[in-house]
């Protein structure tokens, strides 16, 4: 069994990881960069070394000073996390040959399904479905041109080596190809070093529906059914919820068998991530694989609501060798969860990400409602890092009682001293469309400017800042003397 | 408490005035019906105007006070009518200043150079994007106040046009 895991992350994962280790028995270790010296996950570890600069190439993406770090505080074990080298093939390698365990899959198939053409192929072979659409194998203008005709318009031409919506472009008619593959392939070697491209048919109106896998080390691989990931602004994930609204007991079957097909394909180990292209809805309804994530996923938590499973716990005793402990046929869904994830970033301004302090910081407290914050009051938001700084997960019986749930707590959580997205987020719930779940991938970035409220802040407000900005100058002022007795401030501790 | 008074309340560009009627509730703006106000704990009040009841949270000293609901916050400066404006915790125009904490990637004037409102002065990164500072107004560059690499603060001038 694994003994001390260094988590190579920061932020609000590296503190829900951590407390997964410290219930199992397991001690940490946290790295932190300069900019984080005094961060949450830094007090969360038991253990904590300082990797260098706040610039990520020279902290958290820095393989050499973690395998460092953890040789020297004696880990046994890395978690990576999300993001940073958590699907860097070299980084699992890289742990390997120092005798660390490493938490995820082996670096054989972080690469396999890194490589879009590679994992395509492995996809066709084990017989998942993929969009129609086709890599030439040689990569000549007429190579790519006939396979564009084959696969049909509109169509998209994509980067291989890419993701990130880098190298992709939009093609609706056989007239704008040439211009879109000579773009997309300069563009693929500025940003990856490899201008391979594929082409494939554009999906029109999908919604993004994912399933989660979980392959131990004695041939189990199991699915925790699907997270629809649809509300997406940029292709940034923004609220993800289980079940999906378009997904039917035999559609969620077929998937489900889909997303072991492919984690058994690529020898696939620990948790991961088959995202779908979902095409129509319900028994009818086709999907098409995208991608898969080889990794723990910002969204886990609304598996773990409906099926009661704790995702990281499960990482850990699958690294440590153990068999999985439920069958597919013992696993479950559970009422309905919702994860609105709430960054620093101002959506009157474009969603311009947001530096500086967190005055205020107050997770609301519901049944129901699980906050993971990587962030507290008096924090600091840098500019180094993702904006993301907590997710709110609700979990409620019903689809319309979960919304309902997540939009009170959400009008409850004070961040305070820099802008956030809660009032968009709030929109967003409010929203007709989003409540009768009848959205797609593009809701967001066809529609979310209705849900940007404008500056000034509501009257109530405003009268509230008069209030305390008279008490607070009068307390000043006068002492501890109070005309009046108020029996509010009293009631030490009482909540709204 | 319930002190009668008037004020003048300033987000960014909006002012709003309050006031503060003799049984305690507030009216704010021309709004016809005067909120009330009660305390929920510290810095945590309750506001309602008859129908509606909002939680709102103000925190922060008299020079960066903040106050939000329903997910929406704002800076917000609250000053008695008629009162000296409190002196400006913001400091100078910060015409050319940074937006937010950034590294200065690109600096793509000089001193004396003459440009014209909306040139490209500076180009920072920050939180993986490129944002470029632009001239305010037409004039002459007459001092670069930052470096290639450079880490700066917002609410300081990078460039001074005269």
């Amino acid at each position: 069994m694994i003994t001390r895991v260094l988590v190579a992350n920061r932020g609000e994962i590296a503190v829900r990881i951590m407390r997964a280790c410290d219930e199992m028995g397991i001690d940490t270790v946290a790295v932190y960069s300069d900019a984080d010296a005094h961060a949450l996950h830094v007090r969360a570890a038991r253990h904590a070394v300082r990797l260098g600069p706040a610039s990520p190439s020279e902290s958290y993406l820095s393989i050499g000073k973690l395998i460092d770090a953890a040789r020297a505080t004696g880990a046994d074990a890395v978690h990576p996390g999300y993001g940073f080298l958590a699907e860097h093939a070299g980084f699992a390698a890289a742990c390997h040959d120092a005798a660390l365990v490493f938490v995820g899959p082996p670096a054989e198939a972080i690469a396999a399904m890194g490589s879009k053409i590679a994992a395509r192929r492995a996809m066709q072979l084990a017989g998942v479905p993929v969009v129609p659409g086709e890599t030439p194998t040689d990569q000549s203008d007429a190579s790519l041109a006939a396979a564009a005709g084959r696969a049909g318009y509109p169509l998209l031409v994509k980067a291989s080596a890419g993701g990130g919506g880098k190298g992709m472009r939009l093609v609706r008619h056989e007239a704008e190809l040439a211009v879109a593959v000579a773009g997309a392939r300069h563009e693929a070697r500025a940003a990856f070093g490899d201008g391979a491209l594929y082409v494939e048919r554009l999906v029109t109106h999908p919604r993004h529906v994912e399933i989660q896998v979980l392959a131990d080390h004695h041939g189990h691989v199991v699915h925790l059914f699907e997270r629809d990931c649809s509300v997406q602004r940029r292709h940034q994930k923004v609220i993800e919820e289980s079940p999906s609204p378009a997904v039917t007991p035999q559609l969620r079957a077929r998937m489900g068998e889909a997303a072991v097909a492919a984690a058994r394909a690529v020898g696939y180990r620990n948790a991961g991530t088959v995202e779908f292209l979902l095409e129509g809805s319900g028994d009818e309804a086709h999907f098409y694989f995208l991608e898969m994530n080889t990794r723990l996923q910002v969204e886990h938590p609304v598996t773990e609501a409906v099926t009661g499973v704790d995702l990281v716990q499960a990482q850990l005793r699958i690294a440590s060798g153990l068999p999985l402990p439920w069958r597919q046929d013992e696993l479950f869904q559970r009422g309905h969860a919702i994860e609105c994830r709430v960054y620093a970033e101002d959506p009157a301004s474009g969603f311009l990400p947001q530096a500086g302090r967190i005055l205020l910081f107050r997770v609301p407290e519901r049944p129901g409602i699980r906050v993971d914050a990587g962030v507290e009051s008096g924090s600091d938001v840098s500019v180094h890092y993702d904006p993301m700084i907590a997710k709110l997960i609700a979990h409620a019986e019903t689809r319309d009682l979960a919304i309902v749930r997540a939009r009170s707590a959400l009008s409850e959580f004070d961040v305070l001293g820099l802008a956030t997205n809660i009032s968009f987020l709030i929109g967003v719930l409010d929203s007709e469309p989003f409540r009768i779940g009848a959205i797609d991938t593009a809701f967001l970035d066809v529609n979310g400017s209705a849900f940007i409220a404008p500056p000034p802040l509501p009257p109530a407000a405003i009268a509230a800042a008069v209030v305390h900005e008279e008490r607070t100058a009068g307390a000043a002022a006068a002492g501890h003397a109070r005309e009046t007795p108020d029996p509010w401030s009293t009631l030490q501790g009482w909540r709204g | 408490m319930g002190r009668a008074g008037r004020f003048i309340v300033r987000q960014d560009e909006a002012s709003t005035a309050v006031e503060v009627l003799a049984d305690g509730r507030v009216r704010v703006g021309d709004a016809p019906d005067p909120f009330t106000v009660r305390t929920a704990g510290e810095g945590h009040y309750l506001v309602s105007d008859g129908s509606r009841t909002w939680r709102v949270a103000v925190v922060g000293a008299p020079d960066a006070r903040f106050a939000g609901t329903e997910g929406l916050t704002a800076r917000v400066e609250v000053e008695p009518e008629g009162a000296a404006p409190r002196k400006k915790a913001r400091a100078g125009p910060g015409e050319t200043a940074a937006p937010m904490p950034g590294t200065v990637i690109e600096i793509a004037v000089e001193v004396g150079q003459h440009v014209s409102a909306g040139d490209v002065l500076i180009t920072l990164e920050a939180m993986k994007m490129e944002l470029p500072i632009r001239a305010p107004r037409d004039g002459i560059v007459s001092a670069i106040r930052c470096r290639p690499g450079e880490l700066v603060q917002p609410e300081v001038a990078l460039v001074d046009i005269s």
